[in-house]
């Protein structure tokens, strides 16, 4: 096997092993909040095991699941071998021991201030810097991943860069942008403070800087699930992709209004003010195009393949499309609960809404549905389409592929739609163990129960990925052809340069991250607030 | 044609460039102008209050006026962390602790901080913020004890911080009291899990290895039955009331009898690893 | 444009909110050191809880700290403007109180502060909905919104809850 291969599989194996621990811990955590007994239930061990959850699931899973398929798409989409692969393994190694040092942290109870950091709730260096290393580990596959870009640019003058890479660099440059915020926090503020060397911190900064990475964070997530619908989804229903531009357009648009709309995090905080609030909640509507932008593509290209394969009628192109091929299933079971969650989503950025819903079980609604839904269920049909040109091996039952993504997709509507309502009702997060002795929250307990059930689902799903992964047999003597993404109607032979580079974007971010966040950010050093004693999670007794 | 493309690109640039900017000046005009003002006619501000309170340059709603307050400060305890008396805990003088332990704690406490008489605690390997607060609460008479009360009248602030922190160096390490088993569930169940019916956080989620608690929380194990059960009623009925925020009153208050003398005696009987062992 | 009509839609409903009704979320950057916030005036134990100023604002002052709110039993008039002040000694906190769409952040430095209006009578439950620690979950107040002739203040101006 190649070493590009390798290099791909080490970090999914990685991702999905991080992945697979943390579903169960989701379950038992909801086993616990549930009124049903459950074992361990102590606060200390539910913390650890929320910490332990988030952690995985949005730091590891997604970030190795990105840098792995990114290589993959550097290779087959620019067709040529990946500049600096020794770079790209030594990037594997700091992020993997980066990945081990905040586990150990976790797991010895060390480090239980969940995956949002709640300072001056402050953990074990080891924790922090653990963190820090799997981020340096992925600044590396950015700059791999521009370099790569760049470099085909140079040896292809003039020529569109393919989609699928366009996409990937646009999330490397955004994700150099993100992690400024979280990596300012950790280093200047968080692990100072950590190390003893402070024994306050100003938690008004600490959190704002914080919002700057805790919003762009979860569209580094989803970007290859849109990668996935633009570029893998129309070829497996067996059709072009409706528009090559619209999809750079939609990218672009991801990067650009991402990253100014951390605040909508801080709605319901004091320390920022409801001027810039605004700012950012209207910069944070227009996030929502490129979104719904892509959902109209892609329907548009389904809706060809449709036809081409026989539809008739308004919606006679549906019931047509291959959906026994996973990545066809994956994309429409996506997209209903894109549309779920992002309609909850819009509720979570309402200037006035924000404050019916905040810290209720509606926000962990949203971000499972959305994220644990729409963005991993194409996770999961990413692998499964390009675990053939990985491995050369195929499957052993797409039966199984479909069984895994429906229980999947029913999972997590089971699990995320009670939450929802309970939200509203007033249900608060982060809680161990709830008193169902109270009559308003007696109400709510067999509602608990079936996102239980739904979370069981889940876990039962989980369970099967990893095996349908596992189970993928050789095909003695198969040739493994080269993995080919999706073309475009109309195959562009020249696309502006706004849309074949980043040099104006970068410049119109940094126009709008001043303006997002200059005065916010700056206001704490004008403003000296006092700051809060720091409270040592990792001794005492 | 060579010209055609650098023409589009170009119409690219000027055309996102003066959207963007466009998109954040009406933003910008909304929040910072519009609503304000308009919020605060009907709230009775000036303009230049409402945009001022819309960029947070001053505290307040830009829609409502802002309360004040005629109160006079009643403190229940003198002692603030500031990162000053932080940083003198952390680097004490231990040789002087030692001295004024020797001198003057030992007939009480006992040599090694281990009290000989049951109602005088252990002082042995307790936070050195828990007994720097005590020290100066019983000076200042937030926490009343007539024996304390007259022997910390001769201790200034830096003689405090010495002897607490050369207390809680007496013992090696912290003890996490959730691995020791008690008999009883019920009390097992407080100390780890508190009520939530009750409002009671659990014991350990304070006093616990790992907690994150307050600065100040002393630590209980293996601390005197007797004394424990003595300063919980004394929170209970508010006899002692230098706890920040009815931290412990409120706690305290709602404890049955059975459950104070149970929590007492859980805490007793956790293994704490003296000099002399 | 479909995608244009969803976004002015959504604008449109928020500028109303926010001309009309005068919605804004809590923001108030009035800072306090949480470190001597037991010896400050305003949050001092015995200024907490509902008051009724000079100037006939009815003003809660509340105190979150690990792990309980201080009152955490607090008397409020119903169809009466009532600002909320809130303040943390030591980590981060929030409360929400069901029913209504009181919602906050207390972040140790600065007061938080909302200005509501509530119209249901009853106990409300008011728990602690950010992560403070081991004890997070057994956070909460009651707020009791009493209607106006119940409410009445003794010669201070201060209402509490009766002791039970």
């Amino acid at each position: 096997m190649k070493s590009l291969e390798r290099l791909t599989l080490a970090h999914l194996w990685v991702a999905f092993a991080a992945f697979a621990v943390a579903c169960f811990f989701g379950v038992w955590q909801m086993w616990a909040r549930s009124p049903l007994p459950a074992p361990f239930v102590t606060p200390d061990h539910y913390f650890l095991s929320v910490t332990a959850h988030g952690v995985s699931m949005a730091f590891v899973l997604t970030t190795f699941f990105i840098m792995g398929f990114g290589y993959f798409t550097a290779e087959t989409a620019l067709g040529r071998p990946l500049p600096g692969i020794h770079w790209a393994w030594l990037a594997f190694v700091i992020s993997l021991a980066g990945a081990l040092m905040a586990t150990v942290a976790i797991l010895s109870g060390r480090a239980s201030v969940l995956y949002t950091f709640y300072p001056p709730l402050t953990a074990s260096p080891i924790f922090y810097f653990g963190l820090v290393l799997v981020v340096v580990g992925s600044w590396i596959w950015c700059v791999l991943m521009i370099v790569a870009m760049s470099r085909w640019k140079h040896a292809n003058p003039g020529a569109p860069v393919p989609l699928a890479m366009y996409a990937t660099v646009a999330n490397a440059v955004m994700w150099l942008w993100t992690t400024i915020g979280v990596a300012a926090e950790l280093l200047f503020i968080v692990l100072p403070a950590s190390m003893g060397w402070n024994d306050t911190v100003d938690v008004g900064l600490t959190r704002t800087l914080f919002s700057w990475t805790l919003h762009p964070i979860v569209y580094f997530w989803l970007f290859p699930a849109y990668i996935a619908f633009y570029t893998m989804a129309p070829q497996a229903a067996g059709g072009p992709l409706y528009s090559d531009t619209l999809g750079r357009l939609s990218f672009v648009l991801l990067l650009l209004y991402s990253l100014p709309v951390g605040m909508h995090h801080l709605l319901m905080d004091p320390m920022q003010s409801t001027g810039f609030k605004f700012v950012q909640m209207m910069l944070t509507i227009l996030v929502a195009v490129p979104t719904l932008l892509t959902v109209f593509t892609i329907a548009a290209s389904m809706e060809i393949a449709g036809r081409l394969r026989g539809g008739r009628g308004l919606f006679g192109w549906i019931p047509a499309l291959p959906w026994e091929r996973p990545m066809v299933l994956a994309t429409g079971l996506s997209f209903v609960m894109l549309f779920f969650g992002g309609g909850g989503g819009l509720v979570n950025m309402g200037y006035g809404l924000n404050a019916l819903i905040h810290n209720t079980s509606w926000v962990t609604a949203h971000f499972h549905l959305i994220f644990g839904g729409a963005v991993v269920i194409m996770y999961f049909a990413i692998s499964y389409e390009i675990w053939f040109p990985l491995t050369g091996r195929v499957a052993s039952s797409v039966l199984a592929q479909r069984i895994q993504l429906w229980l999947w997709f029913c999972g997590m509507m089971v699990m995320s739609l009670p939450w929802h309502w309970l939200g509203l009702q007033g249900q608060w997060r982060r809680v161990a163990q709830f008193d169902y002795s109270n009559p308003i929250i007696a109400a709510w307990g067999p509602w608990v129960i079936v996102s239980l059930v739904g979370g069981l689902l889940l876990l039962a799903s989980a369970i099967l990925f990893i095996w349908n992964l596992a189970s993928f047999r050789r095909r003695p003597f198969a040739a493994v052809p080269s993995f080919r993404f999706a073309v475009a109607v109309h195959s562009p032979r020249r696309v502006p340069a706004a849309l074949n580079g980043f040099g104006l974007w970068n410049a119109l971010v940094l126009f709008l991250m001043v303006a997002a966040y200059g005065w916010p950010i700056a206001q704490f050093f004008v403003l000296q607030a006092p700051q809060a004693v720091v409270h040592r999670v990792d001794r005492g007794g | 044609m060579a010209l055609q493309p650098q023409a589009a690109d170009r119409r690219w640039r000027v055309w996102s460039t003066a959207i963007v900017v466009f998109v954040v000046v009406v933003a910008a005009l909304l929040a910072f102008v519009v609503l304000p003002i308009v919020q605060g006619q009907s709230a009775g501000l000036t303009a230049f209050a409402a945009i001022c309170r819309s960029l947070g340059l001053q505290a307040g709603s830009p829609a409502a006026r802002q309360p004040s307050s005629e109160s006079k400060a009643q403190p229940v305890s003198m002692v603030a962390w500031t990162p000053q008396v932080i940083d003198r805990l952390h680097h004490p003088n231990l040789k002087n602790g030692a001295e004024i332990a020797a001198n003057i704690c030992a007939s009480c406490h006992g040599e090694k901080g281990v009290s000989p008489d049951a109602q005088f605690p252990h002082m042995a390997g307790q936070s050195a913020f828990a007994i720097y607060k005590q020290l100066h609460d019983f000076k200042n008479g937030a926490r009343v004890n007539e024996l304390m009360g007259s022997i910390v009248e001769n201790l200034d602030d830096e003689q405090m911080a010495d002897v607490a922190a050369h207390f809680s160096a007496l013992t090696k390490g912290a003890l996490d009291p959730r691995t020791i088993s008690s008999g009883d569930p019920d009390v097992v169940r407080l100390v780890e899990y508190g009520v939530s019916g009750r409002g009671i956080p659990g014991c350990a989620s304070c006093h616990g290895a790992h907690a994150g608690g307050p600065i100040e929380t002393p630590t209980l194990a293996g601390q005197r039955q007797e004394y424990l059960f003595a300063q919980l009623t004394a929170f209970a009925n508010g006899d002692r009331h230098n706890d920040i925020f009815n931290r412990m009153r409120g706690i305290a208050a709602k404890l049955h009898k059975d459950e104070i003398e149970k929590i007492a005696e859980y805490y007793a009987a956790v293994r704490l690893f003296r000099p002399q062992d | 444009m479909v995608v244009g009509g969803a976004v002015a839609l959504i604008f449109a409903a928020i500028l109303y909110a926010g001309l009309v009704l005068h919605v804004n979320p809590p923001s108030n950057i009035e800072t306090i050191d949480p470190k001597t916030l037991h010896l400050s005036a305003e949050f001092t134990e015995t200024n907490l809880g509902t008051k009724v100023e000079a100037g006939g604002q009815v003003i809660s002052r509340i105190v979150a700290t690990q792990f309980a709110f201080d009152p955490q039993c607090m008397v409020v008039p119903s169809n009466e403007p009532v600002t909320l002040r809130l303040a943390s000694p030591d980590v981060i906190h929030g409360i929400l109180v069901t029913g209504t769409n009181v919602n906050t952040m207390v972040i140790p430095g600065y007061v938080s502060q909302i200005h509501t209006v509530f119209t249901k009578t009853g106990d409300l439950l008011m728990p602690c909905h950010e992560f403070c620690g081991f004890g997070h979950s057994q956070m909460w107040a009651t707020v009791r919104v009493v209607p106006r002739e119940s409410f009445r203040p003794n010669a201070d101006g201060r209402v509490a809850c009766e002791k039970s």
